[in-house]
């Protein structure tokens, strides 16, 4: 067993860790190269400022509370802020991070941590109870929904009965393996599943860019699809 | 309303024998539907810039479902199927099946989600209910642009026909009609118009004026959507009074082969859009005019404002919409408002098109609190207002008039109760026709007109009759 987890916090971490970097490189770089093509008089009128400043309004939603969906988005908030600070600064994965990357992060306390992981434990089972039960959230939601928020649960829940092995009804090897291959799992899929909103976010909202129509673009499809005799 | 009619299961494959939308089709989409469609989906792929944008939203589409309550059509509709990110994954489903690899891949090895000819149906339906507010825009983590979205599945139901017929012949004439201009108003017509305007003007105002036409090297051409010259001649005048009390009469003119400012493109082709964009400009390259002064109209002046540089490059004419041009002149002294005249409570509807994105909303609000002491606020305002229910083009499908008045327009009605006004101030074409009909649909005490009707009553005009003359004469006051 043992020989399992040090194969999961060895080589696999390393690959698994590099196909999320590369696949999500993969769509930055397709998105600027398609923003490069478009680039020129079309990309000078965007408000590059409007679109930095609403991105970051969404760090602390506050504002965005809307009556309907207040539960919906504090829930939301609560679980991506323990999504992003526990794997980066809970002391064991800084140790983790230290052999790989050779960075030294600042670690969250351990009570901290325990809070935002059942925060983001609680918070998800939240937002799945609300998919299953509201049809407004089940109207758009489809399997895969389901399925990559459970995969987001997994490797915290995981992850906490291995830290409290006392309190745990399995054995701490099985919810080791668990918790490594759980969040390798979720390395691989993020590149390719609607978890890479984790970089594409910000090419999201950049409409105003896409609202720059091309043109010639029109007569162009119109011929194509009508031929010659173009009909208006 | 005809929309019931139209299938909703999914499972079965069933076409229905005649197909039904909610508005009028010029031509009735033949066969292969289906086929039809992908392939207009595809050239637009190969000749536009949406594959990007649809890419980045197909991947990261969350589906966390927050843009439900912004949506004032889902929120007086309840049905399910009004949900921005629902409406939008219709066509990025289509999209990410037949057009990239992962719809490929996945598509062998699960059931694979497919085009149907109902699904046309569906969005044919669904994508017309929508105004295109993009008041579900601010709403998104992500900042999705549903509105984008919606008009981009337009544009290609556009392509294989679906397409409400108000708006195809509205623009058939536009561009390949005699009299260019959606409202089929002749040159003559619009001479008489003139005549009629100038008229009433010396009769009310007390001075003699007449319409500058087809002058050439002015600094502004004036375009307003033509069915004002027919409708609104209030508005005309209160922006004819500005430019005269201003002292700018000699500086403007009107256009005699073009005065439409109406573009349907905007909302459903990217085609006619550029199309009537190219005349307009055209028009105002004939006259050596130096700006484009674009009248009370929300949708010709995003129009005009967003896309004459985005076809015309940087450096075709400046876009101004009106309320910028009376703020200046009233900033600069130039005219006065009398704040005796209008003692009416009075309410401001931001026009999506010109509040969503913050272009104007504070211009006719300061110009409202200068001569109106009586202003409130609806809530909410500005950027974050809700729509008339009738933007998108839906108000000028006649038979979709219930549901703008039963859905569409719902919420806006019981926000202009909720103000207790007595006046609302729209300064839209589209608004304004929308507002009027829902004003009278759901019996509310009030009169909608536009921003430069109330000016007219109120602006001092030099050599003229005082506004307090002219209140005691006038037959009717709203």
């Amino acid at each position: 067993m043992n020989a399992w987890i040090d194969f999961a916090r060895g080589p696999l971490f390393a690959i698994t860790f590099l196909i999320m970097i590369l696949g999500l490189g993969r769509q930055v770089v397709l998105q600027f190269y398609f923003l490069s093509v478009k680039k020129g008089r079309r990309l000078r009128g965007v408000a590059w400022k409007n679109v930095a400043r609403e991105t970051l309004s969404w760090a602390i939603p506050v504002r965005h509370m809307e009556p309907g969906n207040s539960v919906f988005t504090a829930a939301s908030f609560l679980m991506h802020i323990g999504i992003i600070l526990v794997p980066l600064f809970l002391l064991d994965h800084i140790v983790l991070w230290e052999g790989f990357l050779g960075v030294s992060l600042p670690a969250l306390g351990r009570g901290t941590a325990d809070v935002l992981t059942l925060l983001t434990i609680g918070c998800s089972l939240l937002l799945l109870f609300l998919r299953v039960f509201f049809t407004r959230h089940r109207m758009v939601s489809r399997p895969m929904d389901y399925v990559l928020l459970m995969a987001v649960i997994l490797p915290f829940v995981s992850g906490y009965l291995a830290v409290h092995p006392r309190g745990s009804p399995f054995p701490w090897e099985a919810m080791m393996l668990t918790h490594l291959l759980s969040a390798e799992l979720l390395f691989v899929l993020v590149p390719f599943t609607k978890l890479a909103h984790v970089v594409l976010f910000f090419f999201d909202r950049i409409s105003a860019v896409h609202w720059q129509l091309r043109p010639g673009a029109g007569d162009k499809i119109a011929e194509a699809l009508y031929g010659e005799e173009v009909k208006i | 309303m005809e929309t019931a009619t139209v299938p909703r299961v999914r499972d079965q494959r069933m076409t229905p024998p005649t197909r039904v939308f909610p508005y009028h089709v010029l031509e009735r989409p033949g066969e292969k539907l289906v086929d039809r469609f992908l392939e207009a989906f595809a050239w637009v792929l190969e000749y536009t810039d949406y594959k990007p944008l649809l890419d980045s939203y197909c991947r990261s589409t969350a589906k966390c479902n927050r843009c439900a309550v912004a949506c004032p059509v889902l929120l007086a509709s309840g049905d399910p199927r009004d949900i921005p990110c629902y409406r939008t994954n219709l066509l990025l489903d289509t999209y990410r099946r037949y057009f990239t690899l992962d719809g490929w891949v996945s598509s062998r090895l699960s059931t694979p989600f497919e085009l149907t000819e109902d699904l046309i149906d569906e969005m044919g339906e669904v994508f017309y209910r929508c105004t295109v507010c993009r008041r579900c825009t601010q709403s998104c983590p992500l900042g999705f642009d549903h509105g984008l979205v919606t008009r981009l599945g337009r544009y290609i139901l556009s392509l294989i026909g679906i397409v409400p017929k108000a708006l195809q012949v509205s623009v058939q004439e536009q561009l390949h009609g005699e009299t260019h201009n959606t409202s089929k108003v002749p040159r003559a017509g619009l001479l008489d118009v003139l005549d009629f305007l100038s008229e009433e003007m010396e009769e009310g105002l007390g001075v003699k004026l007449e319409f500058p036409t087809d002058k050439v090297g002015r600094d502004y051409v004036f375009f307003c959507a033509v069915s004002d010259y027919l409708m609104e001649p209030d508005t005309l005048m209160g922006n004819a009074a500005v430019l005269y009390a201003a002292g700018d009469w000699d500086r403007w003119t009107i256009g005699l082969c073009n005065y439409d400012g109406i573009n349907y493109g905007l909302f459903y082709s990217d085609w006619h859009l550029e199309n009537i964009i190219k005349q307009l400009v055209s028009e105002v390259t004939r006259l050596e005019g130096k700006n484009i002064l674009i009248g009370e109209c929300g949708h010709a002046s995003r129009a005009a404002h967003d896309f004459i540089p985005t076809f015309m490059g940087r450096d075709a004419p400046p876009v101004y919409n009106f309320m910028e041009y009376t703020l200046d002149c009233l900033r600069r002294g130039k005219i006065r408002l009398d704040p005796g005249i209008v003692t009416e409570r009075v309410t401001y509807h931001d026009p999506c098109n010109i509040a969503r994105s913050g272009w104007i909303v504070e211009q006719p609000r300061e110009i409202l609190r200068s001569f109106v002491p009586n202003f409130v606020d609806m809530v909410p305002k500005g950027a974050q207002n809700f729509c008339c229910g009738g933007g998108g083009g839906l108000v000028s499908i006649d038979e979709m008039h219930e549901y703008r008045m039963e859905i569409a327009g719902k919420i806006k009605a019981e926000q202009i109760e909720a103000t207790g006004a007595e006046i609302v101030v729209a300064p839209c074409a589209n608004c304004k026709k929308q507002l009027k009909e829902l004003v009278e649909y759901h019996h509310l005490p009030c009169t909608v007109m536009g921003l430069h009707d109330l000016i007219l009553k109120a602006i001092e005009i030099p050599g003229g009759k005082s506004p307090a003359e002219r209140k005691e004469a006038a037959v009717s006051w709203v």
